[in-house]
């Protein structure tokens, strides 16, 4: 028996309704921020390198700006290396690179494998026990030696890798939309838009997707924490960045051996992707319980 | 009439997102021996909140206020801590829910599900009682365990005495081929017989009162009337009372010996069957027999209750019916009614029958 | 009786089997069919209601599902303002004078969907418009089932049950369909509201001609409500006619208990307490041979374990499928 709830929200309550609910989850708080501090470095560092500026203290790349291998002081947050390079600078430099690569694996994984999903999950029959076979398959590839192989075949690279990831990922959308789908198209709603006269493709883009977006919303953001783990890992391998560019995955690589004798090294960019894996991982739990996401 | 159970000026308060939610609002009943009282009400009317509060099952968001008393053969079970109060659930009250699939275990056979209720009665009778029923109590009636029940399936066949004894169960509840049923889980089974087994479960315990939340109305309409029949037979058989929480008042007219009716976490009426629909007192019992369909559309008219239930989290300062009522008066709108007697064995809560 | 041409809606020998799998071996030939429907034929009467009463397994639901072309029928003919549609019927065509409300309120309407986008999805589907007429017909279609214009813009989650149910209902009459179809409409809902539901679709009904197929499984509400009654058991119908003569004297042996089931309001008739009801309903894949009721009728005799009954008129207009049907005279 349902019972009413009259909840409402005008204009002017939104965004009171976004500051209790921020309030009710501090984990979800947490994570927003963490986060948005991330993006928005990212951002700043993207767009002032568009226009040939920077906004960290001191030029990634160079050398010699401070001493050699000296540890984290007011003047270099987070110490120098051997050459003298800003390890502050290095790291912020390579905020928008893995940020952005981790954002749009999942992005692009999401549309497809969503899209993918869904119509197979409605249309069913032949398609649908097709996808099914095909996401069995992408399962069973394992991430570190497709990237090794495409490496080979394509050679290394930032995008090489993006293909990769982009790859290795849609089918665990593919089959997330298609288990959603299956439960949305069982309600009475999607047979009274059909007895409406709405064709099969409207209904999937008219009712099943605002329907699945909070539960994608979700796993989109606890995945992107674990691609930026999964790409920090295929860097280190030396698969993605050239030098000079850097990102975090590769000064781990990079620095490894300096552990003993000068540990900041490797362990300020190691502990950044920590920082952006729980950040996200904040976030998206946040965000499963904020939204009643099961 | 002996009293066997009485509940004093009951309250209770659940915390929720959206506010805290008066669902019981100083109830007081009263359940006589061997006999077969009904709640009825809609929703939100707080009556399974009165069966939960009976039996102690409460969910966690649930504050009871002080002063409120569950007397039973002398003792205050609602000032019990939860180790007393486990000794009487399931032994001497009994519940029995509204969806059978969910309340027996999928992964046992049924007869080994009653005859764990044996041994807990038969444990209780030897004065074993208190830590077998820690564990095989909690597993029964507790969903949020996760322990093992018991050693029932060490062996893989029952002593045939026990066998006896639930083949016994069985019959009482009326349940074709008492014999086979035993060793059948519960999918294979139809909603009806997984409704008697749950009965036979709760009395084999051999409880004084025996509590059934909405027990039919996930069943069929001949089912239904098959349930109730036993039920209604029961109280002189085993020598229980039954506590029957229902939404539909014809069921309530078809078993009671006493109906109570509750509105919005209020009692509004309480009588006999006989008296509530020969005399509804109360302008919402009145106004709900007045919404069952009876007879043909030409002949009779339905005459529906306007207007909406009221906001459990923000009563109305007077009765809550004030707003519904076709004979709303002003003290209505100021004070809330107690509860009267204007006829012997009657009650009603309302201002048209004094102050 | 009505003429055939009064007849908004017949349905002859109609068949919906739903195939169920040969077990484990992919290869098998042995499929195994559920037989929800076998074999209905009944009129709904224009401007009339027809309730379809049946407990669970009586294929009641599949019927409306298979009339609506929802779930394609295996078998028959359906017969829809006197054209066959079957194979002739364009979706939107159909549609725009057949519509249907459910039993649950709360999968009715999409919660992601505001209230006047879920009343104005039929008009834009089935007859176009501009935006601004149709947006005007929806607070039409509001003011008609009851609901304040405010409404418009509320999302399904912040409704009650009821009112969930009058915007289903404002949705299935947008278009002034010819006949609405209803699958337990109020079994989902408090007495009360159930009244108010009612109520409004009785003078919804009078306002605009309205025809019905009511599904319940609710005797009281089906007595009431309809003017013709089909009882459904286990795929078939088994009797049927005039709502007043089939309640009144019923005379098929299931109709008969059903009927002594259904609990009255009166606590000094306890005919519940007197029901010799034996037995459960019989599963549809492997149905009783004969006449599926059979095996509980406290009637039967070799017969009917053995030739189905057909239905036959035993008084104007009231139809019974049984050998021996004068038994309950």
């Amino acid at each position: 028996m349902s019972s009413s709830n009259p909840i409402e929200k005008k204009r002017g309550t939104r965004l009171r309704s976004f500051f209790r609910i921020m309030r009710a989850h501090p984990g979800l708080l947490a994570g927003f921020i963490i986060i948005s501090i991330l993006m928005v470095i990212s951002l700043a560092v993207f767009i002032s390198g568009l226009f040939g500026g920077r906004i960290t203290p001191y030029d990634p790349i160079q050398l010699f700006v401070g001493p050699r291998q000296a540890p984290p002081s007011w003047s270099h947050l987070f110490g120098t290396d051997t050459l003298g390079r800003d390890l502050f600078s290095e790291v912020i430099s390579a905020m928008p690179t893995d940020m952005g690569v981790s954002v749009a694996v999942v992005a692009v994984a999401v549309a497809v494998g969503s899209s993918i999903g869904a119509f197979a999950a409605y249309f069913g029959g032949m398609f649908d026990e097709a996808l099914m076979r095909v996401t069995d398959v992408f399962f069973a590839l394992p991430v570190l030696v497709l990237a090794i192989v495409i490496s080979v075949i394509l050679g290394p690279g930032i995008v090489n890798m993006m293909i990769v990831l982009m790859i290795v990922w849609w089918p665990t959308y593919a089959r997330l939309a298609r288990g959603e789908t299956l439960k949305i198209i069982h309600q009475n709603f999607i047979e009274a838009a059909r007895l409406g006269g709405l064709g099969r493709v409207r209904i999937v883009f008219r009712h099943v997707f605002p329907n699945m977006i909070y539960i994608l919303l979700v796993y989109a953001t606890l995945d992107v924490g674990t691609i930026v783990l999964v790409y920090a890992g295929l860097s280190y391998l030396g698969l993605a960045v050239t030098p000079p560019h850097v990102d975090w995955g590769q000064m781990v690589n990079l620095y490894q051996d300096d552990l003993l004798s000068a540990p900041w090294l490797p362990l300020f960019p190691g502990l950044t992707i920590a920082v952006s894996v729980v950040g996200f991982s904040l976030l998206g739990d946040g965000l499963r319980d904020a939204l009643e996401v099961s | 009439m002996v009293e066997l159970l009485s509940v004093k000026g009951f309250t209770v308060t659940y915390k929720t997102q959206w506010g805290n939610v008066r669902a019981l609002d100083e109830v007081s009943l009263s359940i006589e021996k061997n006999t077969l009282v009904c709640v009825v009400g809609e929703s939100g009317c707080g009556k399974s909140t009165v069966a939960l509060s009976i039996i102690g099952l409460l969910p966690q968001g649930a504050s009871v206020a002080n002063g409120g008393e569950i007397n039973y053969k002398g003792v205050n079970l609602s000032s019990l801590d939860e180790n007393r109060r486990r000794e009487y659930r399931g032994t001497e009250i009994a519940m029995i829910f509204q969806e059978p699939l969910t309340s027996l275990n999928p992964v046992y056979r049924v007869g080994d599900q009653i005859a764990e209720a044996i041994l807990i009665r038969v444990a209780r009778e030897k004065g074993k009682g208190a830590e077998l029923q820690t564990e095989v109590m909690k597993n029964a009636y507790d969903s949020r365990s996760i322990r093992r029940p018991s050693r029932l399936r060490i062996r893989s066949t029952m002593p045939p005495e026990l066998k006896a004894e639930v083949v016994q169960a069985l019959k009482l509840v009326r349940m074709p081929d008492p014999e086979q049923v035993p060793e059948r889980y519960p999918f294979e089974l139809s909603g009806g017989m997984r409704q008697r087994i749950m009965i036979a479960m709760a009395l084999a315990e051999k409880p004084a009162l025996l509590i059934a939340d909405e027990p039919t109305t996930a069943l069929d309409v001949t089912t239904q009337a098959q349930v109730l029949k036993l039920m209604r037979g029961l109280i002189s058989e085993v020598d229980a009372s039954i506590l029957l929480i229902t939404h539909d008042l014809a069921v309530a007219s078809q078993v009671a010996d006493r109906v109570i009716v509750m509105y919005a976490g209020d009692i509004v009426e309480d009588a006999s069957a006989l008296d509530l629909f020969g005399e509804p007192l109360h302008p919402y019992t009145q106004g709900l027999l007045a919404c069952i369909p009876s007879g043909f559309k030409d002949e009779s008219q339905l005459k529906p209750i306007p207007g909406r239930l009221p906001d459990n989290r923000n009563p109305p300062q007077g009765c809550k019916f004030v707003t519904r009522c076709p004979f709303a008066m002003e003290i209505c709108h100021k004070k809330r009614p107690k509860l009267l007697e204007p006829r012997p064995n009657h009650r009603v809560e309302c201002f048209l029958y004094g102050e | 009786m009505a003429s055939e041409e009064q007849d908004v809606l017949r349905v002859e020998d109609l068949r919906k089997y739903f195939v169920i799998g040969g077990g484990l071996n992919p290869f098998s030939k042995k499929e195994k069919f559920l037989r929800a429907v076998d074999g209905v034929s009944i009129r709904v009467p224009a401007r009339k209601t027809t309730a379809i009463v049946g407990e669970s397994g009586s294929g009641k639901t599949t019927l409306a599902r298979a009339v609506t072309l929802l779930d394609a029928p295996t078998g028959g003919r359906i017969f829809f303002l006197g054209k066959e549609i079957r194979k002739t019927a364009k979706p939107k065509e159909l549609y725009r004078n057949m519509q249907m409300v459910f039993q649950d309120p709360d999968s009715s309407l999409d919660p992601r969907s505001k209230v006047k986008d879920s009343i104005a999805e039929p008009l834009h589907g089935l007859v176009g418009g501009d935006r601004k007429g149709i947006y005007k017909n929806v607070l039409k279609s509001l003011e008609e089932v009851g609901l304040p214009e405010e409404y418009a813009d509320r999302y399904p989650t912040s409704l009650s049950g009821g009112e969930k149910q009058r915007v289903a209902i404002a949705r299935a009459i947008a278009t002034y369909p010819k006949l609405v179809i209803l699958d337990e409409p109020t079994s989902a809902l408090d007495a009360s509201v159930q009244a108010q539901i009612l109520k409004l679709l009785l003078d919804l009904q009078t306002q605009y001609s309205l025809s019905y197929m009511f599904i319940t499984h609710n005797i009281a509400v089906a007595t009431y409500f309809s003017d013709t009654i089909a009882v459904m058991y286990a795929g078939n119908v088994v009797e049927y006619g005039q709502t007043r003569s089939v309640m009144t004297k019923p005379r098929h042996p299931y109709t008969v208990a059903l009927v002594s089931s259904a609990p009255l309001p009166n606590p000094k008739v306890r005919n519940l307490l007197n029901v010799e009801i034996v037995g459960e309903v019989p599963s549809a894949i492997d149905p009783p041979s004969g006449c599926k009721f059979h095996p509980r009728c406290p009637y039967a005799e070799k017969i009917c374990s053995e030739t189905s009954p057909p239905l036959e008129e035993i008084a104007p207009g009231h139809f019974v499928a049984c050998h021996f049907v004068e038994k309950t005279a």
